[in-house]
């Protein structure tokens, strides 16, 4: 019976922690499946918005709960401008051109967060952290978890609905399908993509600042994050958002129970096991369907 | 027995049938047209004789060997060559070396296959331009250094899809009389073509014609041409009537 | 000048190159100065390695530290096991080998930044189990490499570096110009067209694979036994992958000397940036990548050749029509340039 309860825990938690992969995935995504750039800037863009989140803790000591949204819209802006400025030039060249800018972008964000906050590892502290909701005797869930999945429901929700229902979603699925005829009718495909980018990069921010009150805040957090969107993006199959959006669950959950059998240092090497093995027998990830 | 003999194959899409139930054979030294309209499926049955796909149901068999199941690279080398509807030069290469590409096929030495890429170039006057890179070529001799790239591998069969498409028709009759000349070389062709009619008449021994996938008639291209069926195909129903008056 | 003769220019300079090269610890004493062009030296061959997979076959592997870090493993683990040094460093590049195998029967089937990500992805399994495993690689904490040389001596690394740059050199040499070599750049620049002349891709793709991988492998072997002591995130991380790869692509991927000078640029760059700017040399690092990428999109040797069109090079040939009389002598040289 404990047995049973320990792994519906660990699958509750993972779903949580879940969430807030999906909400990353979705971002990373998006971001490919509109562009077919493999955005290795993505975790600096959750690491920077986790910074903003802990910047507005410090100082005006906003709860980071509304500070999210802030490093949200920061991060909307810096990755237009980023799209913008750096990727769109050299949009002709090969995919290998749009990593390396990307993995250069990485490497002075982090760096430069590292300049300026140094590298110490941070923590914040808020009365909500120490609550947990119980759910009968067996089962207890950690507020802020319960908090963050909530808003990266809603979060998600929000994106497959502007994605789905809206011109600017409309505009981008139809360049994501076919680049070349999207200005035939009429789509101003820069600066879609550019705001396509920015949502992908605010996905990341806003995670990092949802992650803010249960994590450890250091330069190099992103990357573990970056790694789990590759993972997320190819499982979900060819830039598909909801696809992605549901491996963040699976991942979360896999990750968990992982931990609960083998131990916590193995839960990374089981997403990468998986990766490969969805690589290897479904290419086309659990729910792509179409070739691009 | 024939060469190429494709034996009631059928190829789905999705929802789509791009070939449905379609038999023909090509002999040796022989020159074949498949005509039709656009969307018939000729790219299809290409892509299907050089086993780029695989077909649902039905066999084609090569050579006497049952190509059904096997890769593209495996079909070159068995002695298919084709040319892409849409050319795919290796554009930073030269003329002379994306016509290497194919001799390679017979040899690993890069001065026997030069040598070898040499003599079709001359056969398709383009050795004027060897060394030029691929990217700076226009599209008809981008045509023909598909076709040379072909020859080269010294197949049995050529597919020669589309491969007077877009070219001003003085440039098609010309390309079609080099063509005519492919038996020299030992090798079948079988062209696809959609509406070059003047290249197929001068050229084919036989013409195959289909029509949303389905073979509608089959012969020599004058008898082809006077089909209702083949008629109505290209031009609709109406004019059907016309040509029985 | 004609092509024999430029021909035999090139292969004069870069043999005087190395020779240089291997004289420099007599001019050179600081132990500081040779390691850092040690590091110089080693990237170059990495580099080089890398490049016939991610250049000139044009399949962009991320996850070459699996290979380096096999190679290191390998010489600890082997030897540990009793056998000697140069029966650990050959059984390494041997399980290098099969690891390529294994990767590239999985990520060959992929195209574009998928094969890209399931390279990471098989590097980063390799680490973590390294990580996990503290019974056999003795986990986080570490495990012993033995020494290679009689002498503990930064000259003999920087020589074996050097020596290993120019075997790789050479291999590159002798592909670029023999069938495998047109194969591997038919396959980068379309491999439909490849296909449809016989080439059976996957097979090619392998071949460059285990070819780099045995070289990266040497590589880490030779790496690992100048620490004296090895951890995973240190061999077998995702920096070591990028850094690899880097060094080539700035260069100039598909170049002969693309990755020799890549290194020799970033390396030197790097550490010189270590001391200047001490805390900031990552972000000089990148802000280079990012202006090479905007400015020098086919890499600093790439650019070059395309700017200067001194050498007719595959990846961008010059547009310049040959007088007739020129054409009839060289068919054969002029078919196969760089």
């Amino acid at each position: 019976m404990h047995f049973a309860y320990s792994a519906l825990q660990a699958i509750l938690n993972g779903i949580l922690t879940g969430s807030l992969y999906a909400l990353i995935g979705m971002g990373m995504a998006l971001i490919f499946g509109v562009m077919r750039i493999v955005n290795f800037a993505h975790g600096a863009f959750l690491m920077l918005g986790m910074y903003v989140t802990y910047a507005l803790f410090l100082r005006p000591g906003l709860n980071p709960y509304i500070a999210f949204l802030v490093a949200g819209l920061f991060l909307f802006i810096f990755g237009y401008l980023v799209y913008m400025g750096l990727l769109r030039p050299i949009r002709g060249h090969t995919d290998f051109m749009d990593i390396l800018m990307t993995m250069g972008l990485s490497l002075i964000l982090i760096d430069g967060v590292q300049l300026i906050f140094g590298a110490d590892y941070h923590q914040i502290n808020i009365p909500l952290l120490s609550k947990n909701i119980h759910f009968g005797p067996q089962i207890s869930l950690n507020a802020p978890w319960l908090v963050s999945f909530v808003i990266a429901l809603v979060c998600a929700l929000l994106l497959y609905y502007v994605v789905m229902h809206t011109m600017f979603g409309r505009a981008a699925r139809a360049i994501a399908q076919n680049r070349y005829s999207a200005p035939l009718v009429g789509i101003n495909v820069n600066r879609v993509q550019g705001i396509a980018f920015g949502i992908g990069a605010a996905a990341a921010g806003m995670a990092g600042g949802l992650l803010l009150p249960v994590f450890y805040l250091y330069p190099e957090v992103g990357n573990q994050f970056k790694l789990k969107s590759f993972v997320m993006v190819v499982l979900g199959g060819m830039g598909s958002i909801q696809g992605a959006a549901v491996a963040g669950i699976v991942l979360g959950v896999v990750e968990s129970l992982t931990s609960l059998y083998w131990g916590n240092e193995w839960a990374l090497a089981v997403d990468f096991v998986i990766f490969i093995l969805v690589l290897s027998f479904r290419p086309n990830g659990l729910f792509g369907s179409q070739r691009v | 027995m024939a060469l190429l003999e494709v034996k009631n194959i059928s190829k789905r899409f999705g929802g789509l049938l791009a070939i449905n139930d379609v038999s023909f054979s090509v002999g040796e030294k022989e020159m074949a047209f498949v005509v039709g309209p656009n969307g018939a499926g000729k790219t299809t049955l290409f892509n299907l004789i050089c086993s780029v796909f695989h077909p649902d149901r039905g066999s084609i068999v090569f050579n006497g060997n049952d190509i059904s199941t096997i890769s593209p690279d495996r079909a070159a080398k068995l002695g298919i060559g084709r040319t892409f509807q849409i050319v795919k030069p290796l554009r930073n290469l030269t003329v002379l070396e994306n016509v290497m590409l194919g001799a390679f096929l017979h040899t690993s030495s890069p001065a026997k296959a030069a040598a070898e890429a040499v003599k079709v170039l001359k056969f398709l006057e383009m050795d004027s331009a060897m060394h030029f890179p691929a990217r700076g070529l226009g599209l008809p001799m981008l045509k023909r250094l598909e076709i040379a790239r072909a020859i080269a591998t010294q197949p049995k069969l050529i597919l020669l899809d589309e491969v007077v498409a877009g070219l001003p028709t003085s440039e098609a009759l010309r390309l079609a009389g080099l063509l005519k000349r492919l038996p020299e070389w030992g090798i079948s062709a079988v062209g696809g073509v959609e509406h070059v009619m003047q290249v197929v008449m001068k050229v084919a021994d036989r013409v195959i014609v289909l029509d949303h996938g389905s073979l509608i008639a089959e012969g020599t291209p004058q008898e082809v041409v006077h089909r209702p069926e083949v008629i109505e195909a290209y031009l609709g129903a109406k004019y059907r009537k016309l040509i029985h008056e | 000048m004609s092509g024999a003769a430029k021909k035999k220019w090139e292969a004069i300079t870069i043999v005087a190159f190395f020779v240089a090269a291997l004289l420099v610890p007599v001019v050179v004493r600081a132990d500081y100065t040779l390691q850092v062009l040690f590091r110089v030296f080693l990237f170059a061959a990495l580099g080089l390695a890398w490049n016939l997979v991610g250049g000139y076959t044009g399949q962009l592997s991320l996850g070459h530290a699996a290979y380096f870090g096999v190679g290191a493993y390998g010489l600890a683990l082997f030897s540990k096991l009793g056998a000697p040094n140069i029966v650990a460093v050959l059984l390494s590049m041997v399980v290098a080998i099969l690891f390529a195998t294994l990767i590239g029967a999985v990520s060959f089937r992929l195209r574009g930044p998928y094969f890209a990500l399931s390279t990471i992805a098989f590097a980063e399994v390799l680490r973590l189990v390294a990580k996990n495993l503290p019974n056999v690689t003795g986990g986080d904490v570490g495990i012993q490499v033995p020494l290679l040389f009689t002498h503990a001596s930064i000259i003999s690394f920087y020589l074996s570096a050097v020596l290993l740059t120019a075997a790789v050199l050479g291999i590159t040499v002798w592909i670029v110009r023999s069938r495998l070599g047109y194969y591997l750049m038919a396959i980068r620049e379309d491999e439909d067209t490849a296909m449809s002349v016989g080439v059976n891709a996957t097979k090619y793709k392998l071949i460059a694979l285990l070819l780099s991988s045995a070289f990266t492998a040497l590589g880490g072997a030779l790496y690992a036994s100048l620490f004296l002591y090895i951890v995973p995130d240190q061999v077998l991380s995702m920096d070591i992958s990028s850094e690899v790869a880097i060094v080539a692509m700035l260069g100039g991927a598909g170049t002969l000397i693309g990755p020799l000078v890549g290194s020799l640029i970033l390396e030197s760059s790097a550490e010189v940036f270590k001391n200047i700017f001490q805390e900031a040399h990552l972000l000089i690092y990148g802000v280079l990548i990012m202006l090479v990428v905007l400015f020098l999109p086919k890499g600093i040797v790439g650019t070059l050749m395309q700017k200067l069109r001194f050498f007719k090079s595959p990846p961008q040939a010059p547009f310049a029509a040959k007088p007739p009389g020129e054409l009839n002598n060289e068919p054969e040289r002029a078919a196969i340039g760089e």
